[in-house]
């Protein structure tokens, strides 16, 4: 029987990882994320969790410990923020080149400087393009479900990519909620036990990576491309399983919130949705008719389920918390996806960006506010007048 | 916690004849003529056998090796970036422990070896090495030294002796001898800091059984162990190609190179001379230190012989360093 | 490469790379680096002289030399063999010597075209 919790983001995560059943785990202490790997050191040492549980000397070795023992055979687990998502950077397209799925949480942490502890995608989303699978959790019970989904979608045998499981540093990976722990035996019908299909095992040796023609070269980055375009099926199977497994609801790419009759909508990611909705409801009793998108999956990104979903309204504003800078958009990186995505639909709406949610600022209902009378125009013009908003900064 | 599983127990060659026929480091590779990395890669396998798994980091004995998709391993081998080798090695061994813990691999515990260049061991790879000695990982650690950044054309590296002509360290009126520096120390780096080590030794290519003796005692030792190998680079160095097994004996000959082992504190020494040459007869051999005067020379000297009163083990060296005058 | 791919987007064989460009590993040798054309000088042994003392099996980089236990002498690959002569260099009974190559009827292993 699933058990209730009321859980932090963090340890929410940790049961995820727990019930599935990880064999490796490598940690190195950075906030916000380090409650993570203190919960799981607690499992270990308790014996909760059968695994081995390796200091690694930096987030540089825990990436490389991870990627090696998944290419070992072991379903591998690591985790980290900020400037340590960064410094890892190398160990990325290893990991995704040799198509070794081992998992790395993400609890967003800005950049230095501003050298704060708060909330901010611009680090990991440094990473979107290295071949790991992204998204963001919105509030602690999806950090724990998607833990165990984003497993299974990587070790498919139709992907295998290692992900990046995200949620916002402190609000979602400190604000603890109400997670529905599902049993162990349910996770175990739904997650079978990794299997990696090239092993290092001295009784069928392979070679892992050599170096290759340079005319092979787009030959295997089509591979990896190749695999992208096939996970969103396989996403779509695996939360169809998760939802009829756990009586969940979500919808693979996308949380639409009031957006039936909606004119304009916030597009985002992550836990910046709680108040999102909030905002909704209050722009919903003034007679704005204001609605929220929000992205379950950045890479791959769902280009189909976001034209779709977009094109009803009449007007987008991508709310950022990355930044781009000197970008086509001159702001945040979620607005060129969106565009992008729009670009090939008939009529499509005007879309801007607003950068707020940065360096581990709160979006406050205000904030929503002054947003919602800048797309409130745009709706009404039929246009944008700037590409990107800083807001409270940029006149409104 | 953790229960060690069943580790190696390799069998000492005693002689050439022990030495297997049998190769796991396959011909058919990009090195150049007379290679000593690829020389003491040939051995190190055939110390190991195929119950293995090797890791390769970025340097020659990755990008010479594997080059065009094909590779010369008859073993599991598998690239690593040049910083990580310790660290992916730390997770393989890891991994192994576990699944074979759970009853999912039925086998024992493989040798995990990581072949590293000097870079890859005690430059950029020094930190990722250096917590796999920490940590206790039963895994070796061969650090084959070139003395250079041999792959990216002969640059500098921390274990690139005194004087040495590099295409980082080229001799020139303002810096005549080329390199100012003396080299880092790897074995005291590792026996130094390192309380799970028990077993660190030197190997020299010019003497393969003792080499293959040395890679066996090692994985014999449940944890980390460290093993040290000479093994002079003919392009980098500037010698004849013929040469490369002739310029590693003149090392030990001259005390630019001692074979010893460390086991649990106590050292033991091999193939020591009854008198040491002079290291000019070492030099003038090799063209990278062609530069240098006698004065430059006497400087070798002076730090060799200081090394020689307690090989292995530290003490103070005559050594000036670059912001001292 | 899986053959969905190599069909779907019609690679050709050359350019078809296994999943994750993992590879199975050789047994005997690298086919895919013959470096036996590298070689000017080849080493070649008097049998006679040799006292199977196995310094060239030792010593040699490239693995080219065996020792054919049946019939007690050795035995030397020449798709593989550069011509460092390190063998000649570490023979002590001088019974390796090194022969121009173009002496050999055929002995170097020609490219096919130049580069």
């Amino acid at each position: 029987m699933a058990k209730e919790m009321f859980l932090a983001g963090c340890s929410s995560a940790a049961y995820g990882a727990m019930l599935s059943r990880v064999e490796v785990i490598s940690s190195y202490p950075i906030r916000p994320y380090t409650g993570i790997m203190m919960e799981l050191s607690k499992l270990v040492a308790n014996g909760e969790l059968d695994a081995e549980f390796v200091h690694g000397e930096g987030e540089h070795a825990q990436v490389s410990i991870a990627y090696g023992a998944s290419a070992a055979g072991a379903r591998a687990y690591t985790g980290s923020s900020g400037v340590g998502v960064t410094y890892a950077m190398e160990c990325y397209s290893p990991a995704a080149g040799g198509r070794l799925p081992c998992q790395m949480a993400i609890a967003d942490r800005a950049l230095d400087p501003p050298g704060d502890f708060g909330s901010e995608h611009t680090d990991v989303m440094s990473a979107r393009d290295q071949g790991w699978i992204m998204g963001w959790a919105a509030d602690p019970q999806e950090v724990l479900d998607n833990t165990i989904m984003y497993f299974k979608i990587g070790e498919d045998a139709r992907v295998l990519l290692p992900q990046f499981c995200c949620q916002d540093g402190y609000f979602v990976s400190h604000i603890p909620g109400k997670v529905s722990i599902p049993d162990q035996k349910a996770v175990d019908e739904y997650l079978p036990p990794f299997n990696n299909p090239h092993p290092l095992d001295p009784t069928k040796p392979v070679s892992h990576g050599p170096q290759i023609f340079p005319d092979q070269g787009p030959a295997i980055d089509l591979q990896r491309a190749q695999a992208f375009i096939d996970t969103p099926k396989v996403i779509e199977e695996a939360v169809a399983d998760f939802n009829k497994q756990f009586g969940r609801n979500y919808d693979p790419f996308l949380e639409e919130y009031m957006t039936d009759d909606a004119e304009f909508v916030f597009f985002l990611q992550g836990g910046h949705a709680r108040t999102a909705r909030f905002a909704v409801n209050h722009l919903r009793e003034k007679g704005v008719k204001a609605g929220m998108v929000r992205l379950r999956f950045m890479r791959p990104f769902p280009t189909e389920a976001v034209a779709e979903s977009l094109s009803k309204f009449k007007a987008v504003g991508t709310i950022e918390t990355s930044t781009s800078y000197g970008g086509a958009m001159k702001g945040g990186n979620l607005i060129h996806e969106v565009r992008s995505a729009l670009y090939d639909v008939p009529n499509p709406p005007p879309v801007t960006s607003f950068m707020a949610g940065l360096g581990g600022e709160v979006v406050s209902l205000e904030e929503f506010y002054s947003m919602a009378k800048v797309l409130t125009q745009a709706a009404k013009d039929g246009k944008v007048d700037q590409y990107v908003y800083w807001v409270n900064f940029d006149k409104v | 916690m953790a229960k060690a599983v069943e580790t190696q127990n390799l069998e000492m060659a005693k002689s050439a004849r022990r030495v297997p026929q049998e190769e796991w480091y396959l011909p058919g590779h990009r090195t150049c003529q007379g290679c000593g990395p690829a020389l003491t890669y040939k051995l190190v396998s055939k110390a190991t056998g195929g119950d293995s798994i090797f890791l390769g980091p970025t340097g020659c004995m990755y990008v010479a090796n594997t080059s065009y998709l094909c590779s010369p391993w008859a073993y599991p081998w598998m690239h690593t970036q040049i910083t990580n080798a310790g660290a992916v090695a730390s997770g393989i061994e890891a991994a192994y422990q576990v699944l074979i813990r759970k009853g999912k691999y039925k086998g024992k515990l493989p040798n995990i070896v990581c072949m590293a260049g000097d870079g890859g061991s005690i430059d950029i790879g020094l930190q990722a090495m250096s917590g796999m000695m920490y940590r206790g990982h039963d895994a070796l650690f061969i650090m084959y030294d070139n003395e250079s950044y041999a792959n990216t054309g002969i640059q500098t590296s921390p274990a690139t002796p005194y004087g040495a002509n590099t295409t980082f360290t080229p001799p020139g009126k303002a810096i005549p001898e080329g390199k100012v520096l003396f080299p880092k120390d790897a074995c005291q780096l590792v026996i130094g800091g390192h309380p799970a080590v028990h077993y660190v030794a030197t190997a020299s290519l010019a003497y393969p059984v003792d080499l293959i003796n040395k890679v066996r005692k090692a994985l014999n030792y449940k944890g980390p162990t460290f093993v040290h190998i000479h093994s002079p680079c003919p392009k980098g160095w500037l010698f004849d190609a013929k040469k490369t097994v002739e310029v590693a004996k003149l090392a030990i000959e001259t005390g630019m190179w001692v074979n010893y082992e460390w086991e649990n504190g106590e050292y033991t020494y091999q193939h020591t001379p009854k008198e040491y040459k002079p290291v000019a007869g070492y030099m003038k051999g090799q063209q990278r230190f062609a530069h240098l005067t006698d004065a430059h020379i006497a400087k070798m000297q002076a730090f060799i012989d200081a090394k020689l009163k307690a090989p292995g083990i530290p003490v103070a060296l005559p050594v000036q360093g670059p912001r001292e005058s | 490469m899986s053959k969905k791919y190599c069909e779907k987007f019609n690679i050709p064989k050359h350019l078809q790379v296994p999943l994750g460009a993992v590879l199975p590993a050789n047994k005997k040798e690298n086919k895919g680096m013959i470096t036996g054309n590298w070689r000017t000088v080849r080493p070649v042994i008097d049998h006679e002289a040799c006292t199977l003392c196995l310094n060239c099996f030792l010593f040699c980089p490239d693995a080219t030399w065996h020792l054919d236990e049946k019939e007690e002498k050795m035995v030397w690959n020449a798709d593989y063999c550069k011509g460092c002569l390190i063998c000649e260099n570490e023979c002590p009974v001088d019974c390796i010597s090194a022969v121009n190559e173009l002496e050999f009827k055929g002995g170097v292993v020609r490219l096919e075209k130049p580069f």
